[in-house]
């Protein structure tokens, strides 16, 4: 059993393992360009690889909000290079557990009775992890539950793990410290939530019970009287992670079906509810053994405001793209044209954007849309980079809440496009009145 | 007839309205209405007092975990968590005296005197663990070492008293984290490491090859 026995907490430790990690790409650089004196034709891959092995090694041992950020960079798979994605994707499934008597000592806290006293079984052991806690099965009258923990000082670390991540997400994503301050700020709002797990089941009791009619998503009944602060209890769903499950060579029909559930889900949320489970990346959900998507976790809601909500999505479902002037209206309103930007940089900005928003459109501009084909993608990727090398794009443009939207479409896209799905994208509309 | 219950409460009621130790024997049963023979009976000093409720509350701990379900499915390391846990949701029942009783002990070198009725039951504790876990193989037998081991584990009692003593944090939660990771360490120590691997391999060098010979083969 590898049981990780200490998470460096106090701000000096945690420094050091950034410093460690600031070395440790150091020296794979000087590996890299002193092997390539010898072998010319050493690509870069290699030393991606070597780079993202060591900086997910310590953001796997940081856990709390830095394995968090890991995950989120994972997300973003148009800014990084293939092989950093391989190796933060891994973060999202294992990361060592906590002692067993921390977990009793967790349960006497909230409950005031050990595990063993409230469940009829309860497995000692987690069986995963998930990012600032831990998950254990338990049974309890026949009934198999899923009990999550909270690790102890996640909150308190947050803040000042963010304050470390900085310099060290400004080189990997190179970003200006403006931009990047908007983005720590929201981030940290959501991470703090998160931390809140009383608020955490009050939410997934809400938006379970809002999505209750969709078709084809399940999920887990969630238990108040069993949860706490740092507890939370609910039924545990059998099925598949998204790599397994595409591993078993699923039909196309039924790539189709647990892709419109994932859209139908994501675009019930956006439109009717208009507050996102945020968080797509592929460990939260299951493929249930009935062919159902299961949603495990609602740890991370993005509710979006009226102010961005309406000028964001006239722009993705009405005529207004085809008219110049109301675009660069929609375009101010989202700050993505600026105050005192000049007639040339206005006409800049108008441009790029206008691709971006097509781009980002183009799932929604017909009735159907097969996502396995990988034009759109790489229409995107190339995006991205495209994006990324222009001077004009290392300020902070955009409003914060772009970060989580981006994020959770982003995530959806990415996900329909592992599942090859052929999804029907005109099942939830935008309202715009 | 006074009881050793009485007292103690007495005592206790007394330090923590006062903030120190009564001024004599003779003015504190004077106070509770008891004879001094009756005090005497019980306790040969106010220390002493203060000692057996710390012997009292680590006994007490290690009884109460002893009684969970899980205790014999634990490791030594994780009963030796178990107990710190348990220890510090005690002692906050006690809090107010705990502060107390330690405040008056400046010197951070030495076990305080309050404690050297916990320490033996403490150790007696640690031994069985510790004992237990050579026998499993958890923990590597190293000639010397291994009989100070329940020093190393003293000195983590110490510490994490203090700690909790001094910490401000809601739930005293920040106590947890030094008990996981002070526990943890002392016990990664006392696993088999690679320094026992290189040592046996040195000896086992030292015995079998000779070292000249390597040398002028190459």
């Amino acid at each position: 059993m590898n049981e990780q026995n200490s998470i460096p907490t106090t701000k000096t430790e945690r420094s050091a393992k950034f410093v460690k990690t600031g070395f440790q790409i150091g020296g794979n650089y000087i590996k890299h360009y002193s092997k390539k004196l010898f072998n010319p034709q050493l690509g870069r891959d290699e030393l991606n690889e070597d780079n993202a092995a060591d900086i997910y090694k310590s953001l796997s041992e940081l856990k709390g909000s830095a394995l968090k950020i890991a995950q989120m960079l994972s997300m973003d798979k148009n800014i990084l290079p293939k092989s950093y994605i391989e190796k933060f994707t891994q973060s999202q499934y294992n990361a060592p557990p906590l002692s067993g008597p921390l977990i009793v000592r967790t349960f006497t806290r909230n409950f005031g009775k050990t595990p063993e006293a409230i469940y009829d079984k309860f497995n000692l052991v987690s069986s995963n992890a998930a990012s600032i806690g831990q998950v254990h099965e338990a049974e309890l009258k026949g009934k198999k539950l899923a009990v999550k923990i909270q690790y102890p000082g996640v909150g308190d670390s947050i803040s000042s793990d963010l304050k470390l991540v900085k310099p060290f997400a400004f080189r990997l994503l190179g970003m200006s410290e403006k931009e990047l301050n908007i983005y720590i700020k929201e981030v940290e709002e959501r991470l703090l939530e998160e931390t809140d797990y009383e608020l955490e089941v009050r939410r997934s009791i809400e938006i379970t019970e809002a999505c209750k009619d969709l078709k084809n998503v399940v999920f887990p009944t969630y238990y108040p009287a069993l949860s706490g602060k740092r507890i939370i209890t609910m039924d545990w769903i059998d099925g598949m992670h998204l790599k397994e499950f595409l591993q078993t060579n699923p039909s196309q029909e039924l790539r189709n079906k647990i892709g419109q559930a994932l859209w139908d889900f994501y675009n019930f949320q956006q439109h009717e509810l208009r507050a996102v489970h945020a968080d797509p990346h592929p460990g939260n959900f299951m493929i249930t053994p009935d062919e159902k998507l299961g949603v495990i976790d609602f740890g991370c809601i993005k509710e979006m405001p009226d102010d961005f909500y309406v000028p964001f999505f006239s722009l993705i479902s009405s005529d207004v793209i085809k008219d110049k002037k109301r675009t660069i209206e929609a375009f101010r309103k989202l700050e993505m044209i600026h105050q005192d930007d000049d007639q040339a940089q206005i006409e800049f900005y108008y441009k790029s954007y206008l691709e971006m928003i097509q781009l980002f459109a183009k799932p929604y501009t017909s009735k159907i849309f097969d996502f396995s084909q990988p034009e759109f993608f790489t229409q995107l990727y190339a995006y991205g980079e495209k994006i990324a090398k222009m001077p004009e794009f290392k300020q902070a443009r955009g409003v914060k809440h772009f970060i989580y939207v981006n994020r959770t479409n982003f995530g959806l896209y990415t996900i329909l496009q592992e599942l090859k799905a052929v999804v029907k994208t005109d099942t939830y509309n935008p309202h715009l009145a | 007839m006074a009881t050793s219950q009485q007292i103690k409460t007495g005592y206790i009621d007394y330090v923590l309205t006062h903030d120190e130790k009564p001024k004599s024997v003779y003015s504190f049963v004077k106070k509770l209405k008891i004879t001094e023979a009756e005090f005497y009976k019980f306790y040969g000093s106010f220390e002493s007092i203060e000692k057996l409720i710390w012997a009292e509350l680590t006994a007490e701990a290690i009884d109460t975990i002893q009684q969970q379900e899980i205790w014999a499915q634990y490791s030594s390391r994780d009963k030796m968590l178990s107990f710190f846990y348990s220890y510090t949701e005690l002692l906050k029942g006690h809090r107010s005296f705990i502060v107390y009783s330690l405040k008056k002990h400046t010197d951070r070198f030495s076990t305080p005197e309050v404690l050297a009725g916990a320490k033996p039951i403490f150790e007696n504790f640690a031994t069985g663990l510790i004992n237990e876990g050579l026998e499993s193989g958890e923990l590597a037998d190293r000639k010397f070492f291994a009989k100070r081991y329940k020093d190393a584990l003293w000195i983590q009692f110490a510490f994490l008293v203090n700690f909790w003593i001094n910490d401000d944090s809601a739930d005293f939660e920040r106590t947890d984290e030094a008990i996981e990771k002070g526990i943890n360490v002392t016990f990664d120590l006392f696993q088999r490491s690679p320094i026992d691997n290189l040592v046996e391999y040195g000896r086992f060098l030292s015995r079998n090859v000779n070292f000249s010979d390597i040398s002028s083969k190459h």
